[in-house]
């Protein structure tokens, strides 16, 4: 009994001190470069922010993440983490929610969230039906598709790549028909199309956002639409495919045809130094990295409830040459060791009123 | 061969839709999915789908395109009206109609089956419902048959109206046979009661004649011994008197030895006659105890009345009797008289009047003990 009670004292005073534990439940591939720059950035956040932090990489099998929260589920209540960072690709949310609910760990959605009216009256509010949804943040994803789509829209008037018919045609790749952030990124591009009256859209088709479907729908594309020189992509993956292919015909892409895309992979942001691609949009992963913040502000009682429980944050930069070598410079080996995550975070920084959660502060 | 070709072509029609939407929207896995779809039909052999941005799908057995005719559909758009976005070509499978003619072979065989099958069937449901329930029916009513429940009639649950059949015939039959059987049953019951009517009546005689003596019509001795217990009893019971009187002829030996037994029947028949006129007819009675001995019992009678009575039947006898043949005879009978005492049982009653007819006797004879 004596020896019970030293115990749990001693458990007790050792809490304050052990680190809050989060997992993070990656959608994508250990070795996609979106999916890994953003679990890098989590990682010196948790560092910064002494979080004890594990990422699980579902190998985007939306499966095999199911599986993965069964897992952590599985474990004994002390190895069990207190938060666990999801995102709702693949529509897996809802699914996650329910498993986690009742085990008492808190869900934070990050990267993608709600969207679907049929969840919304499924889900509720977070906080509300599921006590322990604590809330969720996602990059304003249509910012992406709106800029990139924007500048590749003004190089090709710049360039002067019109039609016969005098208008400036351009062909779409998204990523797929389903996913919030795809949609969300065509209804961006669709925005700035609708703004400029001098575009046409020849069609739009979805390459699942691999390179290798993006290169073959680009070839029947092109014969499709042979006077068409402005492709948006949804990702730069994508991008790459469609510029693949057009080199494969002979072309020169940033020369005779002109090309978008999303995402800040070093060979992306490389094409936009280099002048192959015409408009990048990026730095939307650093979501699960103010994820983070927002969860080690929560855990040390400052709530974020006053920005919002849902929140829909711009985050992505568009890359300019010089923004993307600043890039390269700084982040270009994956490596944030010279961010201090601290000086984001509202406890430790008192006079910090505001989340910003832009990307382009960490460019400056 | 052209049933099978009108149904490629529907089937060819109806996936126009998703095969256009999946040529329009690039996609070439879904392509190729629905060209095998088409191939995998027993009436297609082999299909070619060439694509008007010119990739080329094929799905199905290629030597067929060499030999067999073709069939060649444009491929509309989805979206644009007259516009075609490729070309299927389809080619016949051969093997298609001989198997179409096998499988329309085998539905017509298994047809025929279910015909047959469905005529025994409703054969053996018609002559289970008509013949066995009904049949069946007789036998558990024969088996529950019994002599009280001989009047039940046989009911069988079968549809109103339905024809007159020999399973009525059997029916109306056992009718008849129940009526008949109960008409003899109830004969026989007739008689029984007649015959028991007879016994009883016979029953009563006997029972007469075991307690009377034949020759005096007075009570035998056989009842005297059960009837006085039964009056000692009653006496008892309720604290009545009840005296005994003990009567014997004298010199009765001497009238039998002079005169003949006839004589002396008529002697004791002639007693028992004074004894009716002079005794209280239905409260006292008389018993033959022995060859001329009789005993009297005179219930709600103490021994003053009751030697009263002695006297009274003494004289009647030395004064009335009269015996026709020989009307010298004097006859006289001597008495002893008893009452009963509490407590006393029939022998001593008994043993007193006799002691007392004894002492009678001994006194002379023809005259009444004690004299008070």
């Amino acid at each position: 009994m004596k020896r019970l009670v030293v115990a749990v004292i001693g458990l007790l005073l050792a809490l304050p001190v052990m680190a809050m534990s989060v997992v993070f439940l990656n959608p994508g591939k250990s070795d996609e470069a979106f999916w890994l720059i953003s679990a890098r950035a989590m990682q010196q956040a948790a560092k910064s922010l002494d979080v004890q932090l594990e990422v699980l990489f579902a190998e985007r099998q939306p499966l095999r993440t199911l599986e993965l929260a069964r897992g952590i589920i599985a474990r004994p209540v002390n190895e069990r983490p207190e938060y666990v960072i999801i995102t709702n690709d693949y529509a897996t949310g809802p699914a996650l929610l329910r498993l986690f609910d009742a085990t008492g760990i808190k869900v934070f959605m990050a990267y993608s969230g709600i969207s679907e009216a049929a969840d919304r009256v499924a889900l509720g509010l977070p906080r509300e039906r599921f006590k322990n949804w604590l809330g969720s943040l996602e990059p304003h994803a249509e910012d992406a598709g709106y800029l990139t789509a924007k500048k590749l829209i003004e190089t090709g008037r710049k360039s002067g790549a019109v039609g016969a018919d005098g208008k400036l045609h351009l062909m779409v790749i998204g990523g797929d028909r389903s996913t919030p952030t795809s949609i969300r990124r065509n209804a961006g591009m669709h925005r700035a199309i609708s703004e400029a009256p001098d575009v046409v859209l020849d069609q739009e088709v979805f390459a699942g956002w691999t390179r290798e479907k993006a290169a073959e729908q680009s070839v029947w594309l092109y014969q499709r639409y042979p006077g068409t020189r402005l492709i948006w992509a949804g990702n730069d993956l994508m991008a790459f495919g469609a510029m693949d292919s057009w080199e494969k015909r002979g072309g020169k892409a940033g020369v005779d045809a002109w090309f978008s895309g999303v995402n800040t992979s070093r060979e992306a942001l490389e094409s936009v130094k280099s002048g192959r691609l015409s408009a990048l949009a990026g730095g939307h992963f650093i979501a699960g990295a103010w994820s983070l913040v927002l969860i080690h502000d929560y855990h040390h009682g400052r709530d974020f409830v006053d920005e919002g429980l849902e929140l829909e944050q711009p985050m992505f930069a568009l890359f300019t040459p010089k923004l993307a070598d600043r890039f390269l410079v700084k982040y270009g080996d994956m490596r944030f060791d010279q961010v201090d995550f601290r000086r984001f975070s509202k406890t430790l920084n008192p006079a910090l009123k505001r989340y910003d959660f832009s990307f382009e502060q960490l460019l400056r | 061969m052209t049933i099978s070709r009108c149904k490629s072509e529907i089937s060819v029609a109806q996936i126009f839709p998703l095969l256009s939407v999946s040529i329009w929207d690039i996609e070439p896995d879904a392509v190729q999915r629905q060209l095998d779809g088409i191939a995998e039909k027993p009436q297609i052999g082999f299909a070619r789908l060439t694509v008007s941005t010119g990739q080329v799908f094929s799905a199905g057995d290629q030597s067929l395109a060499v030999s067999t005719s073709e069939k060649s559909f444009d491929v509309p758009s989805p979206s644009r009206v007259n516009e075609s976005i490729g070309k299927l070509e389809i080619y016949e499978n051969p093997r298609a109609f001989y198997r179409e003619l096998l499988y329309s072979v085998a539905i017509a065989l298994v047809g025929y089956g279910v015909l047959t099958f469905l005529i025994c069937a409703l054969v053996i449901y018609v002559l289970k419902r008509e013949l066995e329930y009904p049949l069946r029916h007789i036998a558990q009513f024969v088996s529950a048959l019994t002599p009280d429940r001989l009047t039940a009639p046989l009911q069988l649950p079968r549809q109103a109206g339905h024809l007159r059949d020999e399973i009525d015939l059997v029916v109306d039959g056992f009718a008849v046979l129940q009526a008949g059987v109960t008409g003899y049953i109830s004969n026989l019951d007739e008689l029984v009661a007649q015959r028991t009517a007879e016994l009883e009546t016979a029953m009563a005689s006997i029972q007469r004649l075991s307690t009377i003596d034949s020759l005096t019509g007075c009570f035998n001795r056989r009842l005297f011994n059960e009837r006085i217990v039964q009056e000692l009893e009653r006496a008892e019971r309720y604290g009545r008197p009840v005296s005994l009187v003990f009567c014997d002829i004298d010199h009765f030996k001497q009238v039998n030895d002079t005169y003949g037994h006839l004589l002396g029947d008529q002697v004791l028949q002639a007693v028992a006659g004074v004894f009716e006129r002079y005794l209280r007819h239905e409260v006292d009675w008389v018993a033959r105890y022995g060859g001329e001995e009789f005993v009297i019992v005179l219930p709600e009678t103490a021994l003053a009345e009751a030697l009263t009575t002695g006297e009274r039947l003494r004289k009647a006898i030395e004064n009335d009797l009269q015996i026709a043949a020989e009307e010298s005879l004097q006859v006289t009978a001597s008495f002893g008289v008893a009452q009963h005492r509490p407590g006393e049982i029939a022998e001593q009653l008994i043993h007193d009047a006799d002691l007392l007819l004894y002492q009678a006797k001994a006194a002379g004879r023809n005259r009444v003990f004690p004299v008070l």
